[in-house]
């Protein structure tokens, strides 16, 4: 594939992938006439419209005037009359839109999986879906099968293949598809019933990372919220991990020890940095060493929780201020030498860690 | 021609932290060397936990390099560096910790280039990559660093 290819699909995912973590106000008159286009094509007449400031407000509330059966609740949306039937037309397009550009054997259609849809798809789900699901406690399984129907991810991958084969859709295919484009850069998710449809605003703030795919992107904020909505529900989140406020807004050696889970643990000991949290958790020092191949670093190790342990190390290359980065390593609790805890990190025992020459 | 982190970026397009030293010429060790996460190690220290397969498929590492390992976030990858022919890789081996990334067989020195961990030389032999992990719970997780 070509460089100038590659850039293009690169600018094309950055374009659906901004309105995909969009955080404008939605353009409800626009959204409300691309919700009526689509009943419109399964046969119904535009429905009322309830907008709601957040898709938590959209699980948590009711519509005025609606009295939903028990079997119509919204974690099950994905069993609706209408997701069905919009789900089954979504379908049907993206058929004929393989059909068109013979996908299964066309190398851009590869290219626009791997490089716009795939990625797409993940940053929704890492920044969007994701912290839906933790919200909504409910004990039944949430169900996701709808919210990947409107999802900008296929609309991003059906627009890449039109633009770089340059193959036109027909006219059928384009009032359709524009449709969808239209709701997926204008307002958030919708939840659509033949009378009425609950259609959420976007965002108001959204602050990401790349990903471990460089494509993608997942929430990041060391300072506050990763993500907020207008009605005030919000989500705090640490290189992609959903953790409780306090890990971003007063991380205390004390919360990080009556902390349960594990991996919050993790992100509120990185939020304050390793050697702040053994200083300030008081941490009893068990032993100290060289670090073999690091001159003039000492391999420190503590007791932090039962049958766990962990080491101090030094970075091996500087810092960009001139400094070494201190970093900590969980051990298990039965390692006394740091020697031998530093090589079981690497699954090397203390005499063949010993043996390191160099660090970088 | 002496080798420099500024040459090694040159040879394979990759970019590396302006704060790191670039002309200085980059060690060459024979035996056990970390880089960051990532730690390489002769195979004859380790031959009685891995497993070479003999079908194993080995790739020869192009001038712009073999990305071994990609960091957190989605940038600074681990890089393994040498000149065309002079190596090949290969990721079709067993571990028995399940942390080995792959091997490499060198006929000539060959690098491992880091943008924020600057670059470190390996001696002609046969060396496993493999990855760091920390105890998480009863589990263990890898790191990414």
């Amino acid at each position: 594939m070509s460089v100038r290819v590659q850039r293009e699909a690169a600018e094309i995912r950055e374009e659906w992938l901004g309105w995909a973590l969009s955080t404008l106000p939605a353009d409800r008159t626009a959204a409300e006439a691309a919700i009526s286009g689509l009943y419109h094509l399964i046969g119904l007449d535009p429905p009322r419209f309830h907008w709601v400031s957040s898709p938590v407000t959209a699980l948590t509330t009711v519509p005025p005037g609606l009295r939903p059966r028990p079997s119509e609740t919204i974690e099950q949306v994905a069993e609706w009359p209408l997701p069905r039937r919009l789900s089954a037309l979504m379908s049907a397009l993206s058929v004929e839109l393989d059909r068109r550009f013979g996908v299964a054997y066309h190398p851009m259609d590869r290219l626009a999986h791997h490089e716009i849809r795939a990625p797409i798809r993940l940053s929704v789900i890492n920044a969007l879906l994701t912290p839906l699901r933790a919200a909504h406690d409910s004990p039944l399984h949430m169900r996701f099968a709808w919210y990947d129907v409107p999802c900008v991810s296929k609309v991003a991958h059906y627009d890449a293949l039109r633009r770089l084969t340059g193959l036109p859709f027909t006219p059928e295919q384009t009032r359709q598809f524009e449709l969808w484009a239209t709701l997926a850069r204008t307002c958030g998710w919708w939840w659509p019933r033949e009378d009425v449809c609950v259609v959420s605003e976007r965002p108001v703030a959204m602050q990401t990372e790349a990903s471990v795919d460089e494509r993608a992107v997942r929430l990041h904020h060391p300072d506050g919220p990763a993500l907020r909505y207008a009605d005030g529900w919000d989500v705090h989140a640490w290189h992609g991990t959903q953790v409780p406020p306090w890990v971003i807004t007063d991380p205390t050696a004390w919360r990080i020890t009556q902390e349960a889970n594990v991996e919050v643990r993790r992100c509120a000991i990185e939020r304050i940095g390793w050697a702040s949290y053994i200083d300030q958790a008081c941490l009893r020092p068990v032993a100290s060493a060289p670090d073999p191949g690091n001159p003039d670093s000492q391999l420190h190790l503590y007791d932090m929780r039962k049958e766990t342990r962990v080491l101090l190390a030094v970075n091996g290359s500087l810092e960009r201020d001139g400094r070494r980065r201190r970093y900590g390593l969980t051990v298990p609790g039965f390692l006394n030498d740091p020697i031998a805890a530093a090589g079981w990190t690497y699954g090397l025992s203390a005499e063949q860690y010993s043996l390191l020459l160099r660090r970088t | 021609m002496t080798v420099t982190l500024g040459s090694l970026s040159e040879q394979t397009g990759l970019a590396v932290l302006d704060h790191l030293e670039r002309s200085v010429s980059i060690p060459v060790v024979d035996g056990l060397q970390a880089q960051g996460d990532l730690i390489v190690i002769p195979y004859s220290v380790i031959a009685s936990s891995v497993r070479l397969w003999p079908t194993a498929v080995w790739t020869s590492v192009p001038s712009e390099g073999v990305e071994l390992l990609r960091g957190a976030a989605g940038g600074n990858p681990h890089t393994l560096v040498a000149e065309p022919g002079t190596c090949r890789w290969t990721t079709t081996m067993t571990d028995a910790d399940g942390l080995a990334i792959g091997a490499f067989d060198a006929s000539a020195v060959v690098y491992l280039l880091h943008p924020e961990h600057g670059a470190t030389g390996c001696a002609p032999g046969t060396y496993v990559v493999r990855r760091q992990r920390e105890r998480e719970g009863q589990r263990a997780r890898l790191v990414a660093d």
